[in-house]
C-alpha cells in the first residue's frame, strides 16, 4: 500500500506538467471513510510512512530517463544517437553524440540525486521518530511509519503528532489541549482543542481497550480548518466531531501533559501532506522563445541537409559516376534518404546539446543568489528570500503588470486599535492629523463612562463585547496577560479593551472571565458562531452574569447593517463615522448585540444540533442555521483598526512605477480603505483624476464603461495618468463576455487600478484576463490564502511570508518577507537574470552555429560527401568541454550594470521588460553574425593552406591539419566573442575565457600523441607538433579572430555612438570613477531607520509625533533626493546616538560621534572642477549635467528636494585623475558642524579624520546668515589602502549626515 | 521539526563578495581613445605584417609544369585499365629563367582529385598501418580483400589509389650534356608518421611479414617492394606511400615528392637553365577530368608561397585603418558631445 502511495506521490509532479492534477482534484471527491475502533482494519488506508522524494532506488533510472527524454532536445539527440548506430551512415562515429549526451544526463542526474537524497534523508528522519501507541492492551513504543489508522496514540508535551487524529482525552481539565500549528499555517499563536465530553473520561488502557464503535468521517482533503465526522459509540446516539477535536500531523503539543487520540488519517492522507503540493509548473517567456529558436535551428538543419543532398546529386552528375579511386562496387545504395540521414548526423550539432543543462545549472545558481541576498533578509522574522522555482528567474526582469494584495502585503498586518464610535460618538484622536501614537488613547471615552454620560451603558456594553466576543486565548505570565489570537484584528480589539480597563483574563471551554473596571465577571459561553470570509462576521451567545441570554456580534458593516432591528439607534451617525474611519485607511468593524429569549434559543439549539451532525455540506447548513439567530441586532458602534504600511512601500511603488510596471491593487477590503492606502503608498496622488465604477447591474456597468471609454476618446489604449477604482460587484459584471473587452481597454488605459471587495476567485480571474489580453508578463504578490489563486495564475507568483500563514508562500514561485524587497527582486535580480540568461542562450546558439556551419563550407569542396573536417571527438567535446565555461560565466556573473544603478534608475528595467534583446529577430542577427564568422573561419585558413606547403620543411599537410587550424581559431574566436559579450569580467570570466583556450591547446597536445598507445584518434597523430611549429598557424592565430571580431567591435562602437541607450549612459557614469558605498551597509541603516524602536529615540527630538513625521519625511526625502543635482543626498536624519551601530567602527580611533555613512546612492559629485579638460576621461562630464541630461533624455522626473547644500569640492588643482594626496577641501556648512574623511574599499570603511568646527553662526537657525565656509589644507593621514575611495561627509546637528564622494585616490 | 535548530541561529546570509554578487570585476568599457588607438595599432600591425609576408612570398621561386596535355597519349593509354602493365614515358622540358637558391622541393600536384571524400577517407586501416595486425581490414571497404579472398595490405581506397608516376629531372648543363638532378626521396613525410603512425610488422624479412596478404588491385607490385634499395623506406614506412596517405583537404592539392640533393653543381640550388622531366606516366586522371602537374619550389621562413596570407593581412590592415579614420572623423565631429565608443 505504501508503495502505491509513494508512487502516486512521486508521479504528482508529472501529472502537474500534463495539467492533469487540476482536473483530478475537481473530479475526484474523496470518499468518506469509516474507522472501527479497536478492531482490525477492515479497509486498507495509506501507511503512515511518507516519501516526498521523486525517485526510489528502483524507480530512479526509468523515471529519470523518461523525464529527460520527454524534453524535445534530449529526445532529438537520442534519435541522432540511434541513427549513428546504423552502419556507415555516421560520418562522426557511433558514440560521439552518445557520450556528450551521457555526460549531460549524468550531470543533471547527479543534481537530481543530490536533491532527492536530501528529501530521502528528511523522510527517513521523520518516519523513524518514536511514538506511543496502544497495542494488545498495552502502551508500546513504535516508529511513526508503523502507525495505522484506528490506532490510539498517546503524545506528551512538546511532541510532534505523527498523524491526524481525533482527540479522545487529555491530562487537562475538560479534556482540552494546546497545539502549535506554525508548521502548518505559519500562525504563531497556540490553538486550543477540546475532546468530546463523551470520551473525555477515557484515560486508562482498560477503558480504551474496551472502547468500541466507529468513526465516520469525510475523506482526506487539504483544508486545515475543516473536519466533518461522527462518532458512533456503541449504544449511544451519534456525536458530531468537528475541527475542534482534530489534531493534525505536524503540529506540536504545548502546555499539555499528554493527550490520547484515535488516528483517522495517516501518511499522505494527512492534511499536512495534502497541503504540501507543488504549485503548477510555469515556463518563462524566454524559455518559450528558446524552444521556438531550437525549432528554427532544426529547420535550418533540415534545409542544410537538403541543400547538401542536392549538392551531392549535382556533384555525382558532374562526375557521371563515382571516380575510380573510390571503388564503387559496394556502394550502389546511395539513395537520397540515406544521404539525408548522413547530413542530418553531420549537422545535428547545430542544436546546442549542452544548452538545457547549462541553463539548468545557471538558473539554479541564480536562484541561490536570490536566496543568499542579504538585502532581502528580514531581520524582524529572520527570513531570507527564497526562490522556490528557478525557471522563472529571467521572467522577473520582464514584469509589466503587478497585482498586489493590500493587507499584509502593502501593510504590516500588525493591527492597532485606533478609534471607535460608541453610541454615535466618535472617540480617538482628531481626524485631521495622522496620529502617531500606537494605541487608542482618548481619555474622553473613560470620562464619559465614569461621569455617567447618557451613553454610559452603551460604552459598558461595547467594551464588554470587545472582551467577550472573540476567540482569543489569554496566556498569563505572572501579572502580565498576553493574548494568542489567530486573527490580528481580534487581538488588537482585546488589547484595546484591556487598556480601557476591561481586561479579558481567562478562557474556560464554556466560559470567559473578564475584569470590568476591577470587577470580575464570568460569562457562560453557550455557542460560538465562527467567523468565515463568507459570513464576514462572528457571533457568540453567552449567558451574562445576570443570567440574561445575549448574542454579541461583530463583523463587516455591510452584514451588520443588514441585520439591524428597526429599534436600533445611532445608525446614521455610526455610518458617517465608519466612512471617516475608512477614509483614514482604517479597518472597520461594526459591533452589535441582541438579547435572546430562552424559548427562542431552545428552538434554535435544536436546529443547531441537527445541522452540526450533517455529514455532507455541514458548513453550509451551519451557516444557514447561524443566519437564523443573527437577527434584530442593536447597534453599539464601530471600531477602527490601523494596519500600518510596511517599511519603504511608497518608495518601492514609486520605483516600480518608474520602471514602467503597472500596479493593480486587488483587495478584499473596502473601497475607501483601499483608496486611502493607495494614497499613502503613492499609488494615487491628489491631482490624479479617478474613475470610479460602482454599478448594480450589467446594463449600468456597460453604460458606465462605455461612457468612460468615450470620454477618453483618442487617449484610450494609451497610458494615462488616471486611476480606475472598481468594486467586486461591478467587476463581476465588467468581466461578462460582452463588457470585458471595453472594460479591459479602459483599465489598461489607466496608470493605476484599484479593485476592492474582491473574492479570491475574482482576483485570479482578473490576473487571468489581463494575462490573456495584453500578453504581458504578470506578477502577483500576496500573503494570504485568498491570494493563492492569483499567485498561481500569474506568470510569476510572489508570496510574502507574513503573519497569515504559509499558504501563499507554499504556492508561490518566490517568497520574500517584505513588499519592499520586490524592488531588489525585480529591478536587480530580474534585470540581471534576464541579461544573463538571454546572453547565455544567444551565445550558446552562436557558438554552435559557428562551428557546425563550417561543415557546410567544407562540404562544398569535398563534393558533398559528408566528410567532417574536424576530428570526431573534438566535435563532440566542443560543447561539453572547450566552450562550456563561457556560457556559465555569462549566465552567472554577467552584470549589465551595478545594482546601485539599477535601483537608482528604475528606467533601466525597461530594457529587459520589452524583451528587445532577446527575440527571433535578435536570434537571426546573431545567427547571421555566426554564419559570417564561420565563413571567415573556414575560408581564411582554407585559402591560407591551399598551397599545402606551409611548414618550414616543405612537408605537405592533410585535411585534418586544416581542421585543427580552423578548430583552434574557432575556439579562440568563440571565447573572445564571449569576452566581448561580457560586460563585467571577474576572475571566473578570465578563467573561463583564457582557460578554455588553454584547455583546448592542452587537449590538442595530449590527444595528438595518444595513438597507437591508446587506440583513439589515429588521424590526430603528430598534428600538434606540425601545427604549433608551423608559422602559418600563428600568423592565422592572430589574423583570423581579429578579422572576425573587429567587425563586432566596430559595429558596437558605431551603435553606441549613434544609437545610445540609457544603459550605455549609466555604464559610462558608473565607470567614470564614481563608486558608491556598499549597499548592504546602507540598507541595514535604512532598516534601523524604519524599525519601530527607532521612534523611541525620536522622543528626544520633540515628542513622538515629531519623530514619526521626521522619519516619514526622511523616507520621502530619500526617494526624491535621488535626483538631486549635485549628488548630495539629504533628508536622512537619524539621531546621532544611533550612528555607532551603522558605521562599522573597526578602527580604535574612530570617534564616538562619527556620523553614519549615508545610504548607498550618493549622486555623482562634481568631480570635474575647473582644471580638468574632459575629453580624455569618461568622467569628464559634470555630474549634475549628466544627471540632468539623463533625465531629460529618458524621463522627466522630480527634483523636489531642496536640501541644505554642503559644497564639498576639490580645488582646481586636484582634478580628477591626478593622484594627489593633499588637496583642499572647502565646505559650506551650517551650524555646529563636523566634517570627516572616510575611506572605503570593498571590505571595510575606515574613518580617517574628523574636523570639528565651532558654531560660528552662534546657533542661529538655518539661514544664509549661519553659513560659514571652512577650508582645510590637509589630506588624510596615513596610507590609503589600494582601491579605496575617499569620502567626505559633513555632519550637522540639525540636518543629519551627508556623504559625498570625493575622489578615487 | 528540523526547523527548531535553524530558528536559533540567524539566517542572515553570508556577507561574502561571492554570495552578494560583489566580486570585483573589470568592466569591458573602452573609451574612444582606447578604441581608436586599438584600431590604429591593429591596422598598422596588419599592414606591416602584410608587407613582410608579401615580400617573403615574393622571394620564393616556384615553377609549375602541368603535364596533362603534354602527355596526352599516355593519358589515353591509361584510361583503359587493361593496359596497366604497359609502360608509358613522356618527356616535358621547361626553362628556369632564374636560379632557385637554397633547398628546392619537388611536388606533384593533382587537380580535381577528391581525396577528401567521406568514403575515401574512411577506407583505410590504421591498425594495419601501424604494423600490429597486417590482416586488419575492417574499415577498408571496398578494397578489403583480393579476389582470392586474401586481405589486402595496405588495404582501402587511399592506399589503392597511390600516386605512382615517377619522374627523373634532367638539367641541360649545356646543349649536349644532360645531368640528372640528384633528388632525395626520403624525409618527405612527417616525423610522427614515419616513426609512430606507420610501422612495418616486426619480421626479419619484410616479405614474410606480408605473407597471406594481397597487394592492392591497382598496384603493380606488393608493398614490400616499394623501395627495395632502402629498407628504411620500404613497406608501410615508404615516404611516398606515407605522404599519399595523408589525405588532402581540397580536390586540388600538392604533395611533397622529392627534395633536391644539394651536391655538385646543385649545392647552391637549382641553377637557371633548361630542364626536362622524364615522366613514367602511370596514374590515370583523365577519367575524372583531373590534371597533373609538377611543382619545383623554394621556401622561406614561413614555408611556401603565401601570397594570400600576406594579402589578407594587408586588406585587414587597410580596412581597419579605414575604419579608424572614419571613426576618428566621426569622433572629432562629435568631440564636443564627448561621445565614447564601445559600450
Amino acid at each position: 500500500m505504501s508503495r502505491t502511495c509513494s508512487l502516486l506521490w512521486g508521479l504528482s509532479d508529472v501529472e502537474e506538467k500534463m495539467g492533469l492534477r487540476q482536473s483530478l482534484q475537481g473530479a475526484d471527491v474523496p470518499q468518506a471513510r469509516t474507522i472501527y475502533l479497536n478492531e482490525p482494519l477492515r479497509n486498507t488506508f495509506c501507511e503512515n510512512s511518507i516519501s516526498t522524494a521523486k525517485y526510489s532506488k528502483w524507480s530512479f533510472l526509468p523515471r529519470y530517463l523518461y523525464l529527460q527524454f520527454s524534453k524535445t532536445a534530449n529526445a532529438f539527440f537520442l534519435f541522432i544517437t540511434v541513427l549513428q548506430q546504423i552502419p556507415d551512415v555516421s560520418p562522426t562515429g557511433k558514440y560521439t553524440t552518445l557520450v556528450p549526451l551521457l555526460v549531460i544526463l549524468v550531470i543533471s542526474g547527479i543534481k537530481e540525486i543530490v536533491e532527492d537524497y536530501k528529501r530521502h534523508m528528511a523522510d527517513k528522519l521523520v518516519n523513524s521518530k518514536n511514538t506511543i501507541v496502544l497495542r494488545q492492551n498495552a502502551w508500546q513504543m513504535i516508529l511513526w511509519k508503523e502507525v495505522n489508522v484506528g490506532d490510539i496514540v498517546k503524545a506528551t508535551n512538546g511532541q510532534f503528532l505523527p498523524a491526524d487524529m481525533v482527540l479522545i482525552s487529555s491530562s487537562e481539565p475538560q479534556a482540552t489541549c494546546f497545539v502549535a500549528t506554525s508548521n502548518l499555517d505559519g500562525e504563531t499563536n497556540l490553538k486550543i482543542r477540546q475532546a468530546l465530553s463523551e470520551t473525555a473520561a477515557m484515560k486508562t488502557e482498560k477503558q480504551l481497550s474496551s472502547l468500541s464503535g466507529k468513526i465516520k468521517c469525510e475523506g482526506p482533503n487539504f483544508h486545515f480548518n475543516s473536519f466533518v465526522g461522527t462518532l458512533y459509540l456503541n449504544s449511544e446516539s451519534p456525536i458530531s466531531i468537528g475541527p475542534d477535536q482534530i489534531l493534525l500531523r505536524g503540529t506540536q503539543l504545548k502546555n499539555t501533559e499528554w493527550i490520547l487520540g484515535i488516528v483517522v488519517y495517516t501518511g499522505f492522507e494527512t492534511k499536512f501532506m495534502q497541503n504540501a503540493v507543488k504549485s503548477p509548473l510555469k515556463r518563462s517567456k524566454v524559455e518559450k522563445v528558446t524552444n521556438m529558436q531550437i525549432l528554427v535551428l532544426f529547420l535550418l538543419l533540415l534545409v542544410m541537409s537538403l541543400v547538401s543532398c542536392v549538392g551531392a546529386i549535382l556533384w555525382r552528375d558532374r562526375y557521371r559516376a563515382e571516380p575510380w579511386y573510390i571503388g564503387k562496387k559496394d556502394y550502389d545504395y546511395h539513395s537520397f534518404g540515406f544521404d539525408l540521414l548522413v547530413f542530418i548526423i553531420l549537422y545535428h550539432n547545430l542544436i546546442p546539446i549542452s544548452l538545457l543543462v547549462t541553463l539548468e545549472i545557471v538558473k539554479y545558481i541564480q536562484a541561490l543568489f536570490i536566496n543568499w541576498d542579504e538585502d532581502m533578509h528580514f531581520k524582524g522574522s529572520n527570513v531570507c528570500a527564497m526562490a522556490r522555482t528557478s525557471n522563472l528567474n529571467e521572467e522577473l526582469g520582464q514584469v509589466e503588470y503587478l497585482f498586489s494584495d493590500k493587507t499584509g502585503t502593502l501593510t504590516c498586518n500588525i493591527m492597532t486599535f485606533k478609534k471607535c464610535s460608541v453610541a454615535g460618538i466618535m472617540y480617538g484622536q482628531s481626524p485631521c492629523s495622522i496620529s502617531d501614537s500606537y494605541e487608542f488613547n482618548d481619555p474622553a471615552l473613560l470620562q464619559n463612562f465614569e461621569n455617567d454620560h447618557p451613553t454610559r451603558e452603551y460604552i459598558k456594553e461595547f467594551l464588554t463585547l470587545l472582551c467577550v466576543c472573540h476567540t482569543v486565548f489569554p496566556e498569563r505570565e505572572g501579572n502580565n496577560i498576553s493574548y494568542q489570537a489567530s486573527s490580528p484584528d481580534e487581538a488588537a480589539l482585546v488589547k484595546g479593551a484591556k487598556k480601557l480597563g476591561f481586561v479579558f483574563t481567562a478562557r474556560m471551554p464554556n466560559s470567559v472571565t473578564i475584569e470590568a473596571m476591577g470587577e470580575e465577571l464570568t460569562f457562560e459561553i453557550l455557542n460560538v458562531l465562527e467567523f468565515s470570509s463568507n459570513r464576514k462576521r462572528m457571533s457568540i451567545i453567552v449567558r451574562t452574569p445576570e443570567g440574561q441570554l445575549r448574542l454579541y456580534c461583530k463583523g463587516a458593516d455591510s452584514v451588520i447593517y443588514e441585520r439591524l432591528s428597526e429599534n436600533s439607534l445611532f445608525v446614521e451617525e455610526t455610518l458617517v463615522h465608519l466612512e471617516n474611519f475608512a477614509k483614514e485607511g482604517l479597518r472597520t468593524l461594526c459591533v452589535a448585540y441582541t438579547d435572546l429569549t430562552e424559548i427562542e434559543y431552545e428552538q434554535w439549539l435544536v436546529m443547531y444540533k441537527k445541522a452540526s451532525t450533517v455529514v455532507q455540506d455541514r458548513i453550509q447548513s451551519l451557516e444557514d442555521c447561524y443566519d437564523r439567530i443573527e437577527q434584530k441586532f442593536l447597534l453599539l458602534g464601530a471600531t477602527a483598526i490601523e494596519d500600518r504600511l510596511q517599511a519603504r512601500v511608497p518608495e518601492t511603488i514609486t520605483s516600480l512605477l518608474k520602471a514602467n510596471i503597472k500596479i493593480w491593487v486587488l483587495t478584499g477590503d473596502k473601497q475607501e480603505t483601499a483608496i486611502n492606502i493607495a494614497y499613502s503608498c503613492k499609488l494615487l496622488s491628489g491631482e490624479m483624476p479617478r474613475i470610479q465604477l460602482n454599478a448594480n447591474s450589467l446594463e449600468a456597468t456597460q453604460q458606465m464603461i462605455n461612457q468612460n471609454c468615450q470620454d477618453l476618446g483618442a487617449l484610450l489604449g494609451k497610458e494615462n495618468d488616471l486611476a480606475l477604482i472598481v468594486d467586486g460587484k461591478t467587476l463581476k459584471y465588467a468581466l461578462h463576455v460582452e463588457v470585458k473587452k471595453s472594460f479591459l481597454n479602459l483599465a489598461l488605459s489607466c496608470r493605476t487600478v484599484l479593485c476592492c471587495r474582491l473574492s479570491p476567485l475574482q482576483k485570479a480571474e482578473i490576473v487571468d484576463v489581463v494575462k490573456k489580453q495584453v500578453k504581458a508578463i504578470t506578477l502577483a504578490i500576496g500573503d494570504g490564502a485568498n491570494d493563492v489563486g492569483m499567485i498561481q495564475t500569474a506568470h510569476v507568483g510572489v508570496g510574502i511570508s507574513g503573519n497569515e500563514g504559509m499558504l501563499a508562500t507554499n504556492n508561490s514561485d518566490y517568497a520574500i518577507a517584505q513588499f519592499s524587497y520586490l524592488e531588489k527582486l525585480l529591478l536587480v535580480h530580474g534585470t540581471w537574470n534576464y541579461f544573463r540568461v538571454t546572453k547565455c542562450i544567444l551565445y550558446c546558439f552562436y557558438k554552435n552555429v559557428v562551428l557546425y556551419i563550417i561543415e557546410l563550407w567544407f562540404a562544398i569542396v569535398n563534393g558533398f560527401s559528408g566528410q567532417i573536417i574536424f576530428e570526431r571527438w573534438c566535435i563532440s567535446l566542443y560543447n561539453v568541454i572547450f566552450t562550456s565555461l563561457p556560457p556559465f560565466t555569462l549566465g552567472i556573473f554577467e552584470r549589465c550594470c551595478s545594482q546601485e544603478s539599477l535601483l537608482r534608475y528604475p528606467q533601466l528595467y525597461r530594457i529587459s521588460q520589452t524583451g528587445d534583446i532577446f527575440n527571433i529577430k535578435v536570434l537571426w542577427i546573431q545567427s547571421i553574425n555566426a554564419i559570417v564568422h564561420s565563413f571567415i573561419l573556414f575560408w581564411l585558413p582554407a585559402k591560407m593552406l591551399e598551397h599545402d606547403m606551409v611548414s618550414q620543411g616543405g612537408y605537405t599537410t592533410d585535411y585534418l591539419f586544416l581542421g585543427n587550424f580552423i578548430y583552434t581559431y574557432v575556439v579562440v574566436t568563440v571565447c573572445l566573442k564571449a569576452g566581448l559579450e561580457t560586460l563585467s569580467w571577474n576572475k571566473f570570466t578570465h578563467f573561463a575565457i583564457w582557460g578554455s583556450i588553454m584547455i583546448w591547446l592542452g587537449f590538442f597536445a595530449v590527444y595528438s600523441s595518444l595513438w597507437p598507445t591508446v587506440a583513439v584518434a589515429p588521424e590526430m597523430t603528430g598534428q600538434v607538433n606540425m601545427a604549433l611549429m608551423c608559422p602559418h598557424f600563428w600568423l592565422g592565430f592572430f589574423i583570423v579572430p581579429i578579422v572576425c571580431l573587429i567587425q563586432n567591435v566596430a559595429w558596437k562602437s558605431i551603435r553606441n555612438t549613434c544609437h545610445r541607450t540609457l544603459l550605455e549612459d549609466v555604464r559610462e557614469m558608473e565607470s567614470s570613477g564614481v563608486q558608491v558605498l556598499r549597499r548592504d551597509s546602507a540598507r541595514r541603516w535604512l532598516e534601523t531607520q524604519d524599525a519601530p524602536e527607532v521612534q523611541a529615540h525620536g522622543a528626544r527630538a520633540g515628542g513622538p509625533g515629531a519623530a514619526r513625521g521626521e522619519a516619514r519625511r526622511g523616507r520621502a526625502g530619500r526617494s526624491s533626493a535621488r535626483w538631486e543635482g549635485v549628488g548630495v543626498r539629504a533628508g536622512c536624519s537619524p539621531p546621532l546616538t544611533q550612528s555607532r551601530r551603522i558605521l562599522p567602527v573597526r578602527e580604535a580611533n574612530a570617534t564616538p560621534d562619527a556620523p553614519p555613512v549615508e545610504c548607498g546612492t550618493p549622486g555623482h559629485p562634481d568631480l570635474g572642477g575647473d582644471g580638468v579638460t574632459g575629453f580624455e576621461r569618461v568622467g569628464a562630464r559634470t555630474d549634475a549635467g549628466a544627471t540632468r541630461a539623463l533625465e531629460a533624455r529618458h524621463r522627466p522626473s522630480l527634483p523636489l528636494c531642496t536640501p541644505l547644500q554642503p559644497q564639498v569640492s576639490r580645488s582646481a588643482a586636484g582634478g580628477y585623475g591626478e593622484r594627489r594626496r593633499r588637496s583642499k577641501l572647502a565646505a559650506v556648512l551650517r551650524g555646529d558642524a563636523q566634517l570627516g574623511l572616510l575611506e572605503t574599499n570593498s571590505r571595510r570603511t575606515r574613518l580617517l579624520r574628523v574636523w570639528k568646527f565651532p558654531d560660528s553662526s552662534g546657533g542661529q537657525p538655518a539661514s544664509s546668515a549661519g553659513v560659514s565656509t571652512h577650508t582645510m589644507r590637509s589630506g588624510p593621514q596615513g596610507r590609503l589602502s589600494p582601491g579605496a575611495q575617499l569620502w567626505v561627509f559633513a555632519c550637522e546637528e540639525r540636518a543629519g549626515p551627508r556623504t559625498h564622494l570625493l575622489a578615487d585616490p | 521539526m528540523k526547523r527548531k535548530s535553524q530558528d536559533c541561529k540567524s539566517r542572515l546570509p553570508d556577507n561574502s563578495a561571492m554570495k552578494q554578487q560583489q566580486l570585483p570585476a573589470f568592466r569591458l568599457q573602452l573609451s574612444a581613445n582606447e578604441i581608436l588607438s586599438g584600431f590604429f595599432a591593429t591596422g598598422v600591425f596588419c599592414l606591416g605584417m602584410g608587407v613582410i609576408l608579401l615580400l617573403s612570398a615574393k622571394s620564393i621561386r616556384e615553377i609549375e609544369i602541368n603535364y596533362t596535355e603534354k602527355c596526352a597519349s599516355c593519358a589515353k593509354l591509361r584510361e583503359d585499365a587493361t593496359n596497366f602493365d604497359k609502360e608509358c614515358n613522356c618527356s616535358v622540358s621547361f626553362y628556369l629563367p632564374q636560379k632557385m637558391e637554397g633547398n628546392v622541393y619537388l611536388y606533384y600536384k593533382l587537380y580535381g582529385f577528391y581525396q577528401n571524400l567521406y568514403r575515401y577517407i574512411l577506407s583505410r586501416s590504421n591498425i594495419q598501418l601501424v604494423g600490429t595486425d597486417v590482416k586488419d581490414v575492417r574499415n577498408c571497404a571496398p578494397f578489403k580483400t583480393s579476389d582470392e579472398g586474401l586481405p589486402i595490405a595496405p588495404c582501402g581506397a587511399i592506399a589503392n589509389s597511390l600516386f605512382n608516376d615517377t619522374f627523373v629531372l634532367l638539367y641541360n648543363f649545356n646543349s649536349s650534356t644532360q645531368i640528372k638532378v640528384p633528388m632525395v626521396r626520403t624525409a618527405t613525410a612527417w616525423w610522427t608518421d614515419k616513426y609512430v603512425k606507420f610501422q612495418n610488422p616486426t619480421y626479419q624479412n619484410l616479405s614474410h611479414a606480408f605473407e597471406g596478404t594481397a597487394k592492392p588491385p591497382n598496384w603493380p607490385k606488393p608493398v614490400y617492394e616499394l623501395d627495395e634499395e632502402d629498407p628504411r623506406n620500404n613497406g608501410f614506412i615508404n615516404d611516398d606511400f606515407i605522404v599519399w596517405m595523408r589525405t588532402a583537404a581540397f580536390p586540388t592539392f600538392k604533395k611533397l615528392h622529392r627534395r633536391l640533393h644539394r651536391i655538385d653543381s646543385f649545392t647552391e640550388g637549382l641553377p637557371a637553365g633548361s630542364y626536362s622531366f622524364i615522366i613514367n606516366y602511370n596514374f590515370p586522371v583523365s577519367k575524372f577530368q583531373g590534371q597533373k602537374a609538377l611543382v619545383l619550389s623554394t621556401l622561406t621562413w614561413s614555408g611556401g608561397s603565401s601570397l594570400f596570407l600576406g594579402l589578407a593581412y594587408l586588406v585587414t590592415g587597410a580596412v581597419t585603418l579605414l575604419a579608424f579614420f572614419s571613426m576618428m572623423a566621426v569622433h572629432l565631429k562629435l568631440k564636443e558631445r564627448k561621445t565614447f565608443f564601445l559600450q
